[in-house]
Order: C-alpha cells, then structure tokens, then sequence
C-alpha cells in the first residue's frame, strides 16, 4: 500500500470525479458531501506520506517507475516520487483543496460540474508535485489548465470570460515554451548520453557530465534554462509575464481564487527549482543576478501596484506578485538558508494568500463590495472576520511568529550570505527587497486600517458574522501559518536534505 | 509483362464489392422511388461499407499488385480503413440530417456518398498516374453533386458551381504535371517514374520540377493547403453539413494518400528539391488556416479554417526528412486522430445547427444545459483539436512535433505549436458558448437519435483512448513496412 502510495494520491480525486459524474444534478449535498470527503481523503493520505516521509534520507521516497507509452524512438515512463521539495508542496496541496472545498459550499448554481474540474484539478496538481518524467511532468501541467479555465470562466465575476481566456492563452503559451524546451533536452540529452529519456533524474545526470560538450555547449544550456525560466515565469508569475494574473485571481470565485494563489503559482516556483535549477545548477548560478533582479522588480512592482489598488480583491491580488519575487530572490542567492527561505515562501503564500482570498470572499458576500473605500469599520459589525483579516494581513507583512516572517528572515539570510561570484551586489539586491517587505507593511495595514478599522459604515451593522462552516478554513489556515511560524523546524526537517543535494550540485 | 487477365485480381475484392453494393442501393433506390425518406438505405450503407472494411482487414497479410497499376500495401490497407470508418461516420451523420431536409433525393446521396468512396479508396491503392487520376476523378465528381445537394438552396447551387469550376482547374493542373512525367519517363506507372526520376532530374531539373509545381497546385487544393485553399470556406459553407464533413474528412485525406504515394514513391528520390517547398507551404497554411479561423462566426466556415490548419500539421511530416515508414506511422496516427475529432465534431455541429436552424456559432450557446452529453463530447473534440492532452489530437502532434524535430526541422515544429495556441482561442470559443452562455430562447433541448449518440460515443472513446495508450496503436504502426 505504502508503495503506491502516491499514485493512489493523485487519482483519488479523479476517481471522485467520476464518482460525482454520476450523482444527479439535484442532489447538492450529496455531490458536495463527496468532493470534501475526497479531498479530505486526500489530505488524509498526504499527511501519512508526511508522517512515513524519512527526514534524514537523501534522494526521492515512494519512487515509482512504470513503462507507460512507448512510441517507438520515443518511451514515457510513468516515474513518480518525492523529495523534501515536494513533500511540504504536496501537503499544501491537499490542505489548501480540501479548506477550499469547504469555502465553495455557498456556490449553488451547477454545484456538480464545479466540483468534477475542482477534483480533476486536484489530480493535476497533485500529479505535477510528484511527477518524475518530465513528459509526465507536462500532462499534469497542462491538466491544470482546462479545469481552472472553466471554474473561472463559468463560476467567475463580471469580466470572468475575459480572464479565463487570458489564462488560457498566457498560461498556454507558458506550456507551449515548457514543452519544446522539453524536447529539445530530450534530444540534447540523447545526442550527449545515447540514452533517450525524459526522466529528470537521468536528465540531471547527463547534463551535469557533459559526456559531448560539442552537443551540450554553455549556449545550448543557458538557451534551455533561460527558455524554462520563461515557461514558469508565467506561472509563478514573474514580471513582465503576471498581467494574467489580477484578472485571473479577481475574477475567479473565492475557492478558485485561493486554489490558483495557494498552489497553481507554486507550480511555477516548483518547476523552477526542481527542473530549471535541478538540471542546470550551473546556469542558474550563471543567471543568479538576473533571477535575483526580477525578484526584485517583483517584491517592488508588486508592492507599489497593490499600494495604489482600490479593490481589496486585487490589492491581494497584487501582493501575490509581490510575494512570489521572495521566492525569486532566495533561490538567485544559492545558500542554504535561501533555498529554504524560498521553499518556506512557496508554502507560506500557498496557507496565507489562501487565506486572504477566503477572507475577501467572506468579506464581499456580505457586503457585496470589495472597494476600499466603501468598506470601514469591519471590526465592529463582524469582529471575527476582521480579526482574522487582520491575522491573515499580519502573517502575509511577515510577523513573527507566523510563517511568513520565517520565510522571509530565510530568503533574506540567504541574500545577505550569498558568495559574491554567483550574486554580485547580493547587499543591494537584499536591501532594495527589503524596502519592498517595508511596502508589504504599508499597502497591507493601510488597507487593513480603511477596512476594519475606522468608523463603521450603518449599512454594515446588522452583517452576520463568521458561520461556523467559514471558521474551518479561517482556522485551518492561519493554524498552519501559525505552527510554521512558531516550529518551523517542522518543515525545514523534511527539506533541509533536498537543499542540501541541491546546492552540492552547485558547489562542484 | 503479365497480362492483364492473368493478374490476382481478388486483390480488388474489397473495390469490387463496394462498388456492387452502391450499385445495389442505386437499384433499390430506383425500384422504391426516388422520393421520402429511406433511412434503411442509409443503413445498409453503413453495412456495405462494414462489409467491405472487414475485406479490407482480411487481406491484412496479403500485399501485391495488379500488373503494376493497383497496389495492395500496408498504406492502402491503413487508408482504406480509415476512409471507411470514415465514411461510415458520415453516413451515421447524414441519416440525422436528411431525416430534417426532405427536399433532399435520400438513395441518390447514400450511393453518391458510396461511389466517392470507391473513388477514394482506389487512389490510395493506386500504383499508376491513370488509376490514380480515375480514382480521383471518382471522388471528385460525386462530390462535386453532394455539395450542391440542396438543389433550391443558393449557398448549396453556389458552392458545387465554385467546386467543379475550380475541381477542374485543379485536376488539370494534375493532368498537366503527369504529362511531363510521362513525357520523360514513358511510362505512367509510379513505381517505374520513382525508379528512374532520381538520374532523369541531374538532366532535365527543370522540366521536372515544373511536373511537380503543377501537380503540387494541383493536389494542394484537393487537399485545401495555403496558398490553395480559398475555396473550401465557401464550399463547405454552402454544402449540407454532413457532406461538408465529407470533404473536410474523407475526400482531404483520400487525397493526402495521393499525395504521399506521389511525393515519397515518385518524387522520393528528389527529396532535397521539394522538401523545403512544401515546409513553406506548411508554415503558411498553420499560419493563415490558424489566424481567419480566429475571425469566423459561421460554425462551418470555422471548421473549414480548422480544416486548413490542420491539413498544415499533416503536411509537416512529409516535409521532414525521415524514413517513409517513421513518416507515415505519424500521418497515420494522425489521420485517424483528425477522423475520430473532426467527424465526432461535424456530428455534433450537425444536430446543433440543424436544431437552430443557423450555423453561426451562437447557436452553440448553452448546450450544455440543453444536452450535457452533446456538450462534454464535443468538448473533448475540441480539446483534441487544439492539440491539449490528454487526447489523440495531443499525442498526435506530440509525434508531429517529435518527428519534426528529429528531422531537423525545429523551425516548423515550433510553428506548429504556436499556431495551435492561436487555435485556442477559437476551439475554446465554442466552448464558451456551450457552458458560459445561456442558451437562446427558442432553443429546444436536444434529443440526438440513438445511432448519432453512438457514432458519438464511439469517436469520443477513441480519441480518448488514443490519448492515453497511443502505444498500442504506433506499436502496431512502427512494425509495418508501409509500402509496397
């Protein structure tokens, strides 16, 4: 059992798809009793990997290798497995879905078909985190799309169809570049090794030994990572690729919006490291400033752009942005402590952006706004959902003792230690990203002051407050957000080795 | 030399009794009276051409020739059954589509329907330049009367006038390219022309590369490539939509088994002078079939478009330098990929259309609430289209691509799946309107009839199952020695 286990994992949710296929529409309750037990199910299953999970083993756990396709000149294995990178990643997957799942119960019109793309979705991005095989690494990818295109286009606001298109196309194009440059190191790596394969771990070996440099050149390497840079870009997003990304997060409902902020973004940082930095140490040390100056740009960009929002949907939105350049910087600086800050950044966002979209969505349902300005005095006529608002914006400025604060004190660490041959200017680099985390401070609590704070508007005083089905997620959240922050040995425990590995790599 | 007489002729077989069963519905048709409805003969259509799939199957192991001029090889075989299932489809199409227009002679378009398929299945198997132009002429003349089938109609007279007209053209430029040929070589006889055309060409270059420009022009519109596809939006607008299904379908890929016996047997040993040329084409048609298809409204003028585009990815193998036989395991692949969507597609835009009683795109507008079953599977056609997995249209291009890029040719590859994003705006527009918008107002709720729901079923399982074991069937198809 334990064996398979991870396939079981992502193919849970599929099989509860079709499990709901073939309930009536009618039925509601029933279609949404079994898309939360799946996803629990599922949360279930990741935190008995996590529990199995061996903390002081190097290399890939619950490895699993099937011939699946074989084309003649070209084989597709089903290779699948884990490390300390993913693990923490799956976890927040299954978390992030299943406290999802249970904020989408006020979505009442074509309740069935919004529950089969949110499963499907699910194995999709459950397959990306433990896919081995890069073809195989694709197919999850691309299954991601179809499914997040129609929640946002079916369930989404006003301008939903446009945003869903946007997606499509940005996130399309993003896979278009990710998929040839897939093949192009697919026949690299055959022309080098004599060996055809997809696999990552092979992939890795054969481009570290370059057996034939005349194949293999310093060009041809930098050309490969530069272009699967670009492809998860768009993902993570990285400016100038992100103007998918307010329309997309705005548009989509509360449960989508979280899914995509929490876990779709991380993707991009994932794919990053496991595939861009994992195969191509040496040319994402050669390319560290660059990496570092975009996360710069982002931490900046992001921030002066969610100063100036006057929705609260979009500000969120915009420090999302602002967020993943973290990730950005504490991979450019090659140190441990910033390889951990970024890892720590991607599963802190993934529980506190989560948690922020739950908290607009909470917040408009009431209201029916999400303009700043219309909104005050939050804390008076729903104490509750202020107070964790208000937790939810703290934890994201990065206060101690929650998990952003840890994520960033890592990345920053990181930058400040980094060695000046692979990151030039790492002071400078840290302390322009630091003034952007002063930004962080500033559009967050001021909006925080225009929303909760203030005299309250008499429109808002007879507002219900937090039901108890909106306390699970609420608490479930900031729960993780708070046990990162206060043990994050915790999560540095499961990743320390895979940095570790990483980094040896970079170090030779 | 054999005699004709003395040739194994039950190499035929399958020709031979198509062709008795068309006649034998023709006569049914005349002995019931040429008006009303006639669903029965659509069925024994479909058995005609299930009787004739299963002759074609069972001579699986046998391949040789009828005195140089009919071959019986693994491509005939591969093509001739794709053709038929094809047709089969469209025939499964055609019997919900009549049954709505009466004004239509039912027996005269199942046989027509059926003699075109003869026609199609002899070019493929076609080993000489008067069988194959035959053949040809076969298809193309009974097609030219389906497209103008709705005799009162405008759109249908218009376009089976813009059909034979330019048809003819094309098949004169055909003609004319085979006359130098056989001016040079003597012989009309593929195999002959392809064994001496490699020492001919260092004498006469250019006379031969004039033979193949005219019959390039020539096939590229029976194929409906850039720069030679301006007819096929007008046609298979005006046509009723299951013979447009025909054309886009059956006739395009009949045809493409002409041009590949044609390019890889008679001009195979020229490769190096045409290749490039037909990468251009390539290129072009991904690009502009792509970029209009993105401003049509009309449901069939779309697919039209989609058609030329994707004419543009069949193209791409042929243009790449690759041993016939890896070539034709991905145009094989992808052929009965693009028959399981396209035609899975044309059944669905048949009963949309014909339930709205418009072919603009707006009359998909909430299908989904109108037939859930209609909309996922025309949703899983479409997805297959635009090349997303995980299904046949994707792994088909996976191939293309990888094909593409083995043979150097990276240039064309990474057109072709830049060009497929375009296509996402369109194919993904159809969806659109299936589950983002509601449906009209006079739209009634679909009732598809039981064989549509089936034909349906069946594609959709295909194009499925493609998608996830595409091995069972290359692993088939890499084992084959194509020609003969």
């Amino acid at each position: 059992m334990i064996a398979n286990i991870l396939t079981l994992l992502v193919f849970l949710p599929l099989a509860g798809a079709l499990l709901i296929f073939t309930i009536p529409n009618e039925n509601k309750n029933v279609i949404r009793s079994i898309a939360t037990a799946t996803s629990l199910v599922a949360l279930l299953i990741s935190l008995i990997v996590w529990a199995n999970f061996d903390r002081g083993a190097s290399g890939l756990q619950f490895a699993q290798l099937v011939q699946w396709i074989d084309i003649g000149f070209l084989q597709l294995n089903y290779e699948i497995g884990i490390d300390g990178l993913s693990m923490p990643l799956l976890v927040l997957t299954t978390v992030v879905t299943a406290l999802a799942i249970f904020a989408s119960f006020s979505i009442e019109n074509r309740v069935k078909e919004f529950y089969i793309w949110t499963m499907v979705l699910l194995t999709g991005m459950l397959g990306v985190f433990v896919a081995l095989d890069m073809f195989l690494f694709f197919l999850f990818f691309e299954l991601t799309l179809i499914p997040m295109f129609f929640i946002i286009g079916i369930w989404g606001g006003k301008e939903k169809v446009y945003a869903s298109f946007k997606f499509l196309v940005y996130t399309g194009l993003g896979s278009a570049v990710m998929f040839i440059t897939f093949i192009v190191m697919f026949f690299k790596g055959a022309q080098a090794s004599g060996e055809a394969t997809f696999s990552m771990i092979q992939l890795a070996e054969v481009f570290a030994n370059p057996a034939n440099p005349e194949v293999l050149t310093s060009g041809v390497r930098a050309a490969l990572f530069l272009a699967l840079f670009v492809a998860f870009a768009v993902k993570l997003p990285v400016f100038p690729f992100h103007t998918w990304l307010p329309n997309a997060h705005v548009e989509a409902p509360t449960a989508a919006s979280m899914i995509l902020a929490g876990v779709l973004l991380k993707m991009g940082g994932y794919g990053l490291i496991r595939i861009g930095v994992g195969i191509f140490p040496d040319q994402a040390t050669r390319f560290a400033l660059l990496i570092a100056i975009l996360g710069v740009v982002n931490i900046i960009y992001g921030a002066l752009l969610a100063l100036v929002q006057t929705d609260l949907k979009r500000l969120v939105a915009f420090s999302s942005i602002s967020h993943m350049g973290i990730v950005l910087v504490g991979i450019a600086s090659f140190t441990a402590s910033g390889m951990q800050g970024a890892i720590f950044q991607l599963v802190s966002h993934g529980f506190i952006s989560a948690l922020l979209f739950f908290m607009v969505g909470a917040i408009y349902e009431r209201t029916k706004t999400r303009t700043i300005s219309e909104l005050g005095g939050l804390s008076k006529s729903v104490p509750v959902l202020a107070g964790f608002t208000l937790a939810a914006a703290m934890a994201s400025v990065g206060l101690p003792g929650l998990s952003g604060f840890v994520s960033e004190l890592l990345a920053f660490i990181g930058v400040f230690g980094a060695s000046a041959e692979i990151l030039p200017a790492a002071k400078t680099i840290g302390v322009i990203a630091g003034i952007g985390i002063i930004l962080t401070a500033a559009y967050l609590l001021w909006a925080m002051q225009r929303t909760t704070f203030g005299p309250m508007d008499e429109k808002y005083s007879g507002l219900p407050d937090a039901r108890p089905l909106e306390y699970i997620p609420m608490i479930g959240l900031l729960g993780f957000s708070i046990l990162i922050g206060v043990y994050p040995n915790i999560l540095s425990d499961v990743i320390n080795i895979t940095v570790l590995d990483i980094l040896s790599k970079i170090g030779g | 030399m054999l005699s004709a007489f003395d040739a194994n002729w039950s190499l035929m077989t399958p020709e031979i009794v198509l062709l008795c069963l068309a006649l034998l519905i023709f006569t049914i048709d005349f002995m019931t009276g040429i008006k009303g409805s006639k669903p029965f003969l659509g069925r024994l259509s479909i058995i005609s051409l299930l009787i004739t799939a299963i002759l074609v199957v069972l001579t699986n192991n046998v391949s040789g020739n009828i005195a140089q001029v009919f071959i019986v090889d693994k491509f005939a075989m591969i093509f001739k059954l794709i053709i038929l299932v094809g047709v089969a489809f469209v025939i499964t199409i055609s019997m919900h589509y009549l049954e709505k227009n009466s004004d239509v002679y039912q027996g005269e378009f199942y046989s027509l329907l059926l003699f075109a398929t003869l026609g199609a299945m002899i070019m493929v198997s076609s080993a000489d330049l008067i069988t194959l132009f035959v053949g040809l002429e076969l298809l193309s003349i009974s097609s030219y009367c389906l497209a103008g089938f709705k005799k009162r109609n405008k759109k249908s007279t218009e376009a089976a006038i813009k059909y034979v007209i330019l048809g003819g053209v094309a098949s004169a430029f055909i003609l004319y390219g085979m006359s130098f040929l056989y001016g040079l070589t003597g012989t009309t006889g593929i195999l002959e022309i392809g064994r001496d055309l490699g020492a001919l060409y260092d004498q006469y270059p250019f006379i031969i590369m004039m033979s193949l420009l005219f019959m390039l022009v020539g096939f590229g519109f029976k194929i409906s490539i850039v720069p030679f596809h301006m007819w096929a939006p007008d046609v298979y607008e005006g046509s009723p939509t299951p013979v447009t299904a025909f054309l886009s379908v059956v006739s395009k890929l009949a045809a493409f088994g002409l041009v590949l016996r044609m390019f890889i047997i008679a001009f195979g040993s020229i490769f190096d002078e045409w290749s490039f040329l037909l990468a251009i084409f390539a290129a072009l048609t991904m690009i502009i079939g792509n970029f209009i298809a993105l401003t049509q409204k009309n449901v069939k003028r779309l697919m039209a478009y989609s058609g030329i585009a994707q004419a543009g990815y069949l193209v791409v193998p042929l243009a790449t330098t690759l041993t016939p036989d890896i070539t034709m395991s991905i145009i094989a692949f992808y052929g009965i990929a693009y028959v399981m969507m396209t035609l899975g597609a044309f059944a669905v835009i048949t009963l949309v259309t014909e339930s709205a009683g418009k072919e603009d795109i707006s009359s998909f507008n909430g299908l989904y609430y109108r037939s859930p079953f209609m909309a996922i599977a025309m949703t899983v056609f479409l997805v297959s289209l635009a090349g997303l997995p995980i299904t046949a249209g994707f792994f088909g291009k996976v191939y293309i691509f990888i094909g593409a890029v083995t043979g150097g040719m990276i240039w064309l590859a990474v057109i072709m799946i830049a060009t497929s994003i375009v296509s996402f705006f369109y194919y993904f527009g159809i969806i659109k309107q299936m589950y983002m918008n509601e449906p009209n107002e006079n739209d009634e709720v679909l009732n598809p009839p039981l064989s549509l729901s089936v034909m349906v079923t069946v594609a959709v399982t295909v194009t499925l199952f493609l998608g996830f074991f595409p091995g069972l069937v290359t692993k088939y198809f890499n084992s084959f020695h194509w020609f003969f």
